[in-house]
């Protein structure tokens, strides 16, 4: 049953890839701006563009690109980026690893943040405090992450400079990377330099992305302990002696997570979206910053890997919420 | 009957937050091994008292005058702390709903075990084997499986039977049964309550039962308290109710109870008019007070 469930769900992954990847491949080809002329110096002859227009394929209809693309994506390569004239897949690579670190680390400090704040606020329902803890939530859900980032580089970076506002390492730590993923191979390697200076960059546009969504998981867990904790088994535990603090810990937390999860599930998606801008604020090397570059160099190639690798990420952030429902909830486990 | 009850509440009143009087002077006794039902229709605040004993009242209604010795402990002076402990060793409580007191992600050993280890501080075989020892007392057979499921995969008779194997399992000294037999369809409702009359009856333990169904009060209770809009009409030996009841409520709520054994005889409602009397003379009460 589960094994089915899973094959459904990779097969419609497929159908929406390929709609992603058929969108894209459309939008940036309609999008006014010409890569070749980019690419080109001024004063180039017709005969140039011409031949660079032939090299890229540009110059057969949109159907024949789509499918000569398509056919190499199929047997792993996707094309050459424009400007940088290395593989798309390699670029992309490179980076997502810095992209997946700093999403992560948003979504714990989102999840840490907006769960204290939910327990605290269920634990003092009815008082000064809850309302103090929502009208806070309110107010942090309504300025967007990049507001928030710029506050940071004003505050921490400026202000109060005791943060770096830009890059992802201090470049005179040495340390040879095997891979991109800078926290997990410094930690696995015993490097706690190298993961410090790293934490170190990624905190403020991290959470400058994990604060309109801890807001959120505030606001919306609170809500959810709140209805739990009416229910009788949470009066049961009460009768056993236990104090309300155990019984929102014990017996609430879990039940009023589940509903949750699908906010948390559908809005770090969102955040994932928001690194585009914010690694671009904090010039942090990850895909989003990528992707602006690509968009202005109107880099075809690279734009349609980086989408299509955004696309996959998205698509399995939704699968992952949905296997997590069964191990958290015994009713689905069987279904 | 021994020398002192193993609940007593004096003119207790339990208010709303914005003064609202939900309970007004409520004064009963349960004595040790005796079953006291409180009947009454809903909103009379039946199970307020079984909540205000319990230290559950929802958090915008509180205690606010009287008095709750639960074995002679002085309840409402205690600071919560040691309440909840007081409480937790002495009473324990087999709720309304079998569906929603038990928790739906925890399997059913831990949430009988659990409690027994925090209440009375024992190893966790010792509050397995007694876990096990009622399961089988309240007659679930394959004890092992039982505790290894999820609520659940459970029947509401067996949700039930768990609820009361866990409500005895620390050998309570008072049950508050918050119409526990309500939520369930009739044949398993007479199954439940002879459960817990056994089981009261073997271990002695002090219930103080609610219900709205003077049937069950019939069945089940030794004395009677009879409430309406938050106070006590009538409070005497439930033989002497249905023989010879004083109030006149209390005459119209058996009136009103229909009789599963004798189809032929005939039960007709609460007459408005009484209610409505009852209404006016309580608000007349309040005005002259």
């Amino acid at each position: 049953m589960f094994a089915r469930t899973l094959l459904f769900r990779l097969s419609t992954a497929l159908v929406t890839l390929f709609g992603v990847a058929v969108v894209v491949f459309v939008l940036v080809r309609v999008a006014p701006g010409n890569p070749i002329a980019m690419m080109l110096p001024p004063g180039a002859t017709e005969e140039d563009i011409a031949r660079l227009t032939a090299l890229y394929g540009f110059d057969k209809s949109l159907p024949e690109q789509f499918v000569i693309w398509l056919g190499g994506v199929l047997q792993g390569d996707f094309g050459t980026s424009i400007t940088l004239r290395q593989p798309v897949d390699q670029l992309v690579l490179s980076r997502l690893p810095a992209t997946l670190e700093l999403s992560v680390m948003a979504l714990f400090i989102a999840l840490a943040l907006g769960g204290a704040v939910a327990v605290i606020g269920a634990r003092r329902r009815g008082t000064g405090t809850e309302l103090g803890l929502d009208l806070g939530s309110a107010a942090v859900l309504s300025i967007p992450d990049f507001l928030w980032g710029l506050l940071f580089v004003l505050l921490f970076g400026v202000l109060w400079p005791v943060l770096s506002i830009s890059g992802r390492i201090d470049p005179r730590i040495e340390f040879e990377f095997a891979t991109r993923f800078y926290v997990v191979e410094g930690i696995l390697r015993g490097r706690f330099d190298v993961v410090g200076s790293t934490l170190a960059h990624m905190l403020m546009p991290a959470m400058a992305l994990a604060l309109p969504l801890a807001a959120m998981i505030a606001q919306v867990l609170k809500q959810n302990l709140k209805e739990v904790l009416r229910l009788d088994y949470t009066n049961l535990s009460r009768v056993h002696g236990f104090s309300e603090t155990a019984v929102i810990l014990r017996d609430a937390l879990q039940n009023a997570a589940l509903p949750t999860l699908t906010l948390v599930g559908v809005q770090f998606t969102f955040l994932i979206g928001g690194t585009v801008i914010v690694e671009r604020l904090f010039a942090y090397e990850g895909l989003g910053n990528m992707a602006i570059d690509a968009v202005i160099n109107r880099d075809l190639p690279l734009i349609q890997g980086i989408v299509l690798v955004f696309a996959v990420l998205f698509i399995a952030i939704n699968l992952a919420v949905d296997l997590s429902y069964a191990l958290l909830n015994p009713r689905l486990r069987n279904g | 009957m021994t020398d002192r009850p193993t609940l007593d509440i004096l003119q207790l009143t339990v208010t709303l937050r914005g003064g609202r009087k939900l309970l007004r002077d409520v004064s009963l006794k349960v004595q040790p091994g005796e079953v006291r039902a409180l009947v009454g229709e809903s909103g009379a605040g039946k199970s307020m008292i079984g909540k205000a004993v319990l230290g559950i009242l929802p958090p915008n209604i509180k205690p606010t005058e009287g008095e709750i010795l639960l074995d002679t402990h002085h309840l409402n002076a205690m600071t919560p702390v040691t309440r909840r402990r007081t409480v937790s060793k002495i009473a324990s409580l087999i709720p309304q709903d079998p569906l929603t007191a038990l928790n739906p992600v925890r399997k059913i050993g831990p949430q009988i075990v659990d409690p027994l280890i925090h209440i009375h501080g024992w190893s966790r075989d010792k509050a397995r084997e007694r876990a096990r020892e009622l399961l089988d007392r309240v007659q679930i057979r394959n004890t092992d499986r039982v505790l290894q499921s999820y609520p659940h995969e459970l029947s509401g008779g067996m949700r039930q039977r768990v609820l009361i194997a866990s409500a005895f399992a620390p050998s309570p000294r008072l049950i508050v049964a918050d119409e526990p037999t309500t939520a369930l369809d009739v044949t398993v409702q007479k199954q439940i309550l002879r459960l817990i009359r056994e089981l009261q009856q073997e271990t002695g333990t002090a219930v103080l039962f609610v219900t709205h169904d003077m049937g069950v009060v019939a069945k089940i209770s030794q004395r009677v308290s009879v409430l309406f809009a938050g106070r006590v009409m009538e409070d005497a030996a439930t033989e002497d109710v249905f023989r010879n009841p004083q109030h006149p409520y209390t005459e119209a709520l058996i009136a009103a109870t229909p009789s599963y054994s004798d189809l032929n005889r005939s039960f007709s409602p609460v007459p408005p008019a009484l209610i409505a009397d009852l209404h006016a003379k309580i608000a007349a009460e309040e005005a002259a007070s």
